[in-house]
């Protein structure tokens, strides 16, 4: 078996595949301060899902920002991991928008799958995981309850501040002259899609374009960026495994290479 | 390719400090014989400066030193804490502060203010700041934009001669100085000789394995920033001809094993030359900065001032875009550029803007991969050193792959 590990900003992601790069189990805990902690954690996890054990391993790949701190056979980026990932997945794919929790970025890919390009966000939590992190906080309302509150919003409220920390103050503002929750919360997805696809368009929405990363699983976000690309993205069941996956898929390469 | 623990840099390039150590010693020695001190923004003409033996110091060069050697934050925070907005470009927060806070370092106060508008926007306010500031006399060139390489002939050039020739008057003026025709002619001439050694070493870098590198041209402009005029710049520039034409009869490259060659867009970040060691450690090498081209320019020692104001007005970011993107894809096939890398430059906002436009031809009509990071030039309080690498590992992998 071979194992792909993305050690991400805000969550570690454990995914095991079988040598013909078959999806056997994965795991996805928070990564928390210790990258090392968990990622044990999420690995065991994978593991005891498919009732094997770490000496059926015969080949680990890391990637994300913890890369270099979790143990693994060699290591591999994050642009990589996601571009093989979704090679496999979904070949007709030309456009990779990936938005986690630190980083968002855009992947351009050729026919066989190479890099052409990429974008990925400036030093600024506007426009990742952590821009809604943090306004869920604020609205006190859990993460997973922003998509499904998106949708009650007839009026999203315009979010105009790029910057995490004014966006905050105008999210109180607007929560204290009495705009619906429902509105704000779409107004805050209309902002992280359009700062994505202002940062995409760099590199043009060539098709088939996929949504990948924690974020992708946020259907109101996935609908406003949409609707600014104007097209209906892919999208996989589990967008936050995609990158770990390429990086198990890196691993059966790097091991059959020996 | 293993991490080296010393910078790979050429030979001539260790000199580099001590020629500005000596640059500024001989300020304070023109100074203590009561020469006039000029405080110049870049692309200000050293050449007749030194014609009438007014002694050029640049504050941007200085911000640069102090960012590089690590005690810009003093300067910055001084200047921040007086009210000036994070916000400005930080050469002048930087500048701004060492006034404020009582000039105690290596650059000599100015006993003359010269800028001309050409490359920058902030280069009059922050002149006209530190008049304010400091009292002494003042002189605002106006450079107007390089549209078409006409403007280089025509009314343009006229205009910008006139004020030369008012900022002579000024200097006599001022400070009682003669200038002298012979001087200048003898400027120009040492001027273009140091211009046109560098570029022609910059060529030698189309040499594969590349014999110079980003850190090494990084730090070479200096004596074309401020010494432009003087027999120790074309002696540099001699000697670094030299040895890096030795190097490629050797066929000897700046880096051990070279695998992708890249285009370094923008100001280099002072404070980060790590990151130049972090390219070459994964066996990456800048072969082509625009901004080190950007340093050397002919003149033409028989029409002294009519070249110096060509210079005046097509130096730096003073030209269309169109012309400057021109000029530099011709060579992403003469250099043979695998990749470029962006600086997005929080504090030059002339320079970051057009990127985009660069970085769409660079991929459209040359596939040429980009990578655009976001930092400012000197000050390293808006730098993200684990993300930044992050993305240059990604970048390498790519180029890796193609």
């Amino acid at each position: 078996m071979y194992v792909g590990i993305d050690a991400g900003a805000s969550a570690t992601k454990a995914l095991v595949v079988d040598k013909e790069g078959n999806i056997v189990s994965y795991a996805i805990v928070p990564s928390g301060i210790n990258f090392k902690l968990s990622f044990q954690k999420a690995l065991n996890e994978a593991l005891e899902k498919s009732n094997l054990n770490a000496k059926d391993i015969l080949y680990t790949v890391s990637t994300g920002y913890g890369r270099a701190l979790v143990k693994a056979e060699s290591t591999s980026s994050e642009i990589m991991c996601i571009s093989r990932g979704v090679k496999r997945l979904f070949p007709s794919v030309r456009t990779i928008i990936d938005v986690g929790g630190q980083d968002s970025k855009a992947i351009r890919i050729d026919k066989k799958g190479q890099v052409l390009n990429f974008v990925m966000n400036d030093k600024c939590a506007a426009g990742t995981g952590r821009f809604l992190e943090v306004m869920s906080g604020v609205l006190e309302k859990p993460i997973e309850e922003l998509s499904k509150l998106h949708f009650k919003s007839s009026r999203p409220t315009k979010i105009s501040s790029t910057c995490t920390v004014f966006a905050e103050t105008e999210v109180i503002s607007y929560i204290s002259k009495g705009s619906k929750i429902a509105d704000v919360i779409a107004g805050l997805h209309e902002a992280i899609a359009e700062r994505i696809y202002n940062m995409s368009s760099i590199i043009g929405f060539e098709k088939d374009v996929v949504f990948t990363g924690g974020v992708a699983k946020n259907k109101g976000f996935v609908d406003a960026l949409s609707r600014k690309i104007g097209l209906s993205p892919i999208l996989p069941e589990e967008p936050q495994i995609i990158c770990a996956y390429g990086a198990a898929l890196a691993a059966v390469k790097k091991h059959e290479g020996f | 390719m293993c991490p080296q623990k010393r910078e790979r840099i050429l030979q001539t390039t260790r000199k580099i400090g001590d020629l500005i150590i000596e640059y500024f010693s001989k300020a304070w020695d023109s100074q203590a014989q009561n020469k006039p001190i000029a405080w110049i923004t870049v692309f200000t003409p050293v050449e007749l400066l030194r014609a009438l033996d007014i002694y050029p110091v640049a504050p941007e060069h200085y911000g640069a030193m102090c960012s590089a050697r690590g005690f810009i934050l003093n300067y910055l925070e001084e200047a921040e804490r007086r009210g000036y907005s994070q916000n400005l470009c930080s050469y002048s927060r930087c500048c701004l502060g060492y006034v404020l806070s009582g000039m105690n370092g290596i650059m000599p106060p100015p006993d003359f203010l010269v800028t001309f508008r050409n490359s920058c926007d902030v280069y009059v306010k922050w002149w006209q700041s530190l008049h304010r500031h400091l009292e002494v006399p003042l002189f605002v060139g106006e450079a107007p934009y390089v549209l078409t390489l006409e403007d280089l002939e025509n009314y343009v050039l006229d205009y910008v001669i006139k004020q030369l020739e008012q900022l002579i008057g000024m200097a006599e003026e001022k400070f009682g100085l003669k200038f002298d025709m012979e001087r200048l002619v003898n400027a120009v001439k040492l001027s273009d000789e140091a211009s046109k050694l560098w570029l022609e070493t910059l060529k030698l870098r189309k040499a594969k394995p590349c014999p110079l590198g980003g850190r090494d041209s990084a730090s070479d402009i200096f004596p074309l920033v401020v010494m432009q005029g003087t027999e120790e710049a074309v002696k540099f520039y001699e000697e670094l001809y030299g040895e890096v034409q030795e190097k490629v009869s050797r066929n000897e490259g700046i880096i051990e094993n070279e695998k992708f060659r890249l285009l370094f867009d923008g100001i280099w970040p002072w404070h980060a030359f790590d990151l130049i060691k972090y390219f070459e450690d994964k066996g990456a090498v800048f072969v082509y900065e625009p901004y080190s081209e950007a340093w050397g320019y002919r003149l033409n020692p028989s029409k002294p001032l009519e070249s110096i104001a060509r210079k005046v007005l097509a130096m730096g970011l003073n030209i269309d875009i169109d012309l400057r993107i021109e000029k530099f894809l011709k060579h992403i096939k003469e250099f043979q550029i695998d990749g470029a890398v962006l600086f997005s430059n929080r504090s030059c906002k002339t320079w970051s803007a057009p990127q985009l436009v660069t970085a769409e031809v660079l991929n459209r009509k040359f596939e040429v991969p980009f990578l655009l990071f976001e930092a400012d030039m000197a000050d390293p309080r808006q730098y993200s050193e684990a993300q930044i690498k992050n993305r240059v590992d990604a970048f390498l992998e790519v180029l890796g792959e193609i």
